[in-house]
């Protein structure tokens, strides 16, 4: 029930910090920095991938209608959803995964987040430019805005979880 | 049946992913080219109270910044005032004047959300059908052209900015009078570029990229940019001329929707002229 109550908490927290804040954002240099991936990654480990991606629909489209984006970002985190089991699978560590965990950098140690968040953002992303312009001839401008956009993002989700991650004493 | 809802269970996580991404993707594009839905957008009532409440807390940020764009232009207007004129000749007698007849209107409005760094970027306005607005009226600020309204819902609208890829706005370069149309490439929200400009014609750097009143949605001579670089197309007969914008987009604050009053009658008009059938 906790459990429950806490992913609410955050899907909320996320849509808003999202739409209100990084949307906003004009940084330059074709920088558009989107951390709410994090919220997927940190659900449960044993999470139905039906639900996982029902919650990435739901989640995508809140932000979509907030920024008149249409459906780009629920497309693209959905793709984020459906990658996620196969990528935890092929990054599992040695006795698989313990269920109390979730998918954090405290939790589950700097390499495996590195690994798994890192190709899940980079299909993300990847999937939300090129759906953006949708057009094979413009394939230099989506290789630089990825270029440029995915590091941010993922130091923004590091610093994310500094902030606001309980640190596990273990 | 068995085997069939063997299969089901099995690609079950593909097929859902398949539905709700069609769904996905179809609001998507029928968002770009049909705009005619109004569901999921901004202009959505609740939607846009968010960004109200929103603006009306950054808006103070931007204060200092608008002040002085508005004095500009109230200073401007003063000048046009019959008072700051002198008489020269004291016999004239200034009778009711029907030379002149109003051709433009203006509605101001305020921006409350905007990007600038998508590939493609709408502005959502506070002002709606009810204020007398319409898809497709042009859009512009004290420092330059904004973009055209993409649609509207009772109270709000969106706006198709000049930092979108097919804005294809008509655009004259001022002191040569070459006509040409604006792009964006998507990169920089400072600069845009002029295509269509033949290149055995010498361009003077820094000169005047204004609008061209051709179709109506734009008074003539509002300004664009100016014209910074230029460079040959590989293989075409066009520069490709690329200008900065008078207008910072990044801190657009309050625009004005342009109604120009004859423009059913320029439309009239030109659809008597005879389609060519080749085409």
């Amino acid at each position: 029930m906790r459990i429950i109550l806490i992913h609410s908490i955050r899907f909320v927290l996320f849509v808003l910090l999202q739409a209100l804040v990084f949307n906003q954002l004009e940084v330059g240099l074709g920088i558009h920095p989107m951390v709410y991936p994090l919220f997927i990654m940190l659900l449960p480990f044993n999470t139905n991938p039906v639900l996982l991606l029902v919650l990435a629909f739901g989640m995508g489209l809140s932000i979509d209608v907030l920024s008149n984006t249409g459906g780009l970002h629920a497309s693209s985190l959905l793709a984020f959803a459906l990658f996620r089991p196969l990528i935890f699978k092929a990054f599992s560590p040695r006795d698989g995964y313990d269920p109390t965990k979730e998918g954090s950098i405290y939790e589950m140690g700097q390499r495996w987040f590195l690994y798994s968040f890192g190709t899940l953002l980079l299909i993300h992303h990847l999937w939300f430019f090129f759906m953006e312009v949708f057009k094979f001839s413009e394939l230099l401008y989506v290789a630089r805005k990825l270029l440029f956009t995915l590091p941010v993002s993922y130091l923004l989700v590091i610093l994310l979880q500094f902030l606001f991650l309980k640190r596990n004493k273990s | 049946m068995r085997n069939l809802i063997a299969f089901l269970r099995r690609f079950q996580i593909f097929l859902v992913f398949a539905i709700l991404q069609v769904i996905a993707l179809s609001f998507y594009f029928s968002f770009f080219y049909y705009p005619r839905s109004q569901y999921l957008t901004t202009t959505a009532t609740v939607n846009a109270k968010i960004w109200e409440a929103r603006n009306a807390v950054t808006k103070q940020l931007k204060l200092s910044h608008t002040n002085t764009e508005l004095q500009k232009s109230n200073a401007e207007l003063m000048k046009k005032l019959p008072q700051s004129f002198m008489r020269i000749d004291e016999d004239l007698v200034k009778i009711n004047d029907t030379v002149y007849r109003q051709q433009y209107e203006y509605i101001s409005a305020e921006v409350i959300n905007s990007t600038v760094e998508k590939r493609n970027n709408y502005f959502t306005i506070n002002v709606g059908s009810i204020h007398g607005v319409e898809r497709g009226l042009g859009v512009i600020s004290d420092n330059g052209v904004v973009g055209v309204v993409h649609r509207c819902s009772e109270h709000y609208s969106i706006v198709k900015s000049v930092l979108t890829e097919n804005i294809n706005i008509s655009v004259v370069i001022e002191d040569m009078g070459l006509y040409g149309l604006l792009k964006w490439d998507g990169l920089d929200p400072r600069r845009g570029s002029v295509a269509g400009i033949s290149n055995d014609l010498h361009i003077k750097k820094w000169s005047k990229v204004v609008t061209r009143e051709g179709t109506g949605i734009f008074p003539k001579g509002i300004m664009v940019g100016k014209v910074e670089k230029l460079k040959n197309v590989e293989g075409e007969a066009f520069w490709d001329v690329s200008i900065l914008f008078s207008e910072d987009y990044r801190k657009l604050q309050r625009v004005y929707v342009v109604k120009n009053l004859l423009a059913t009658e320029q439309q009239k008009l030109e659809q008597l002229i005879p389609q060519d059938p080749k085409e």
